[in-house]
């Protein structure tokens, strides 16, 4: 990696995968821009760690992603903060399940807002910067329930769903600008966002999956890290599936 | 330099990257008769922002982008708010 390290936003980074993501990159050189609405201790020890270690910086950016409006002015002072924004990890999202029947419009509501528009609007004002450098990287956390079915995950699943074609349109969009597009879509994670996903569903998931077992936040935050490195420079539109052989 | 100066400016540099022949340029001329593509309009308007500190399209209310030339150095003129 250069002298100075690229910076790279990563959204929803106080918790769950984002953390993960968030620490992985730090320890691999990058400055890492943790956006997430509050501080956690887990992200607070991170920063903590990025710094003693002497390897990529972690900053906390507080925003809450919901404020739509908001976007164009946190990408605005982020870059007049932290100078060109080389990479953008779209991980916040909301994970709520139920049978859609039931579903208070609200929670669809917020679904696509957190899951969907936010992310484009983020994107939108970000891939500007990029454009400006004529280089960049983004990285769109989708999920497999993008691509196949789980039953209580409708609304959830146009989101991510959403998010598969915003990457591959995207990446035609700017491709020939030096910036590269493309999505991770993680299995069921042992995250607060599954915590609904116990006993024998769990169970049930792991037997179907060709490795027996779950993916876990690392093993996607090392394929996020893949896509946003040099060996990556000629993958672009392409969704990277990280599920230990759930859809296989 | 004046707002139009840089705009105009701007312009040439994207078109030369983009490797595209601006169009003599006046008021009238239609934006995408200019010589850059959307794309290049793109990369135009972040450029602008950098420089003029300045993005009149996400201030504004009004939803069109503009047409011709003359309409979009005035929306950068009247600053967007």
């Amino acid at each position: 990696m250069s002298e100075k390290p690229h910076n790279v936003l990563v959204t929803g980074a106080s918790r769950g995968l984002g953390l993960a993501i968030a620490r992985r990159l730090s320890a691999a050189g990058y400055r890492v821009i943790a956006v997430a609405r509050s501080k956690s201790k887990p992200l607070t020890e991170a920063i903590a760690e990025a710094e003693q270690s002497g390897r990529g910086p972690m900053h906390f950016a507080p925003f809450d992603l919901g404020k739509i409006e908001a976007i164009p002015d946190l990408v605005k002072n982020l870059r007049k903060e932290f100078g060109p924004l080389y990479g953008l990890v779209n991980n916040a999202a909301v994970g709520h399940d139920g049978a859609l029947a039931m579903m208070h419009n609200s929670r669809i509501e917020e679904l696509v807002r957190l899951n969907t528009l936010s992310p484009i609007v983020l994107t939108k004002y970000v891939v500007r910067a990029m454009m400006a450098e004529g280089a960049g990287r983004i990285v769109n956390v989708a999920s497999i329930i993008g691509f196949t079915g789980y039953s209580g995950l409708a609304a959830y699943a146009a989101t991510k769903a959403a998010m598969l074609g915003f990457t591959r349109s995207l990446a035609r969009e700017v491709g020939r600008l030096g910036i590269n597009v493309n999505a991770v879509a993680p299995g069921f994670l042992d995250t607060e966002m599954t915590h609904g996903l116990a006993g024998e569903q769990r169970q049930r998931v792991i037997r179907r999956s060709a490795l027996r077992r779950l993916a876990d936040v690392d093993d996607v935050a090392n394929a996020v890290e893949f896509l946003l490195g040099d060996k990556a420079r000629s993958i672009s539109g392409t969704v990277l599936t990280v599920d230990a052989g759930t859809t296989a | 330099m004046s707002i139009k100066l840089t705009i105009m400016d701007e312009m040439a540099r994207v078109a030369r990257e983009h490797g595209k022949t601006l169009a003599p340029l006046n008021d009238d001329v239609a934006l995408l008769d200019s010589g850059l593509d959307s794309l290049g309009l793109a990369v135009l308007v972040a450029r602008l922002e950098d420089r003029l500190g300045l993005d009149p399209f996400t201030t504004s209310d009004d939803v069109q982008f503009p047409v011709t030339v003359g309409d979009f150095v005035k929306a950068y003129e009247h600053g967007g708010h």
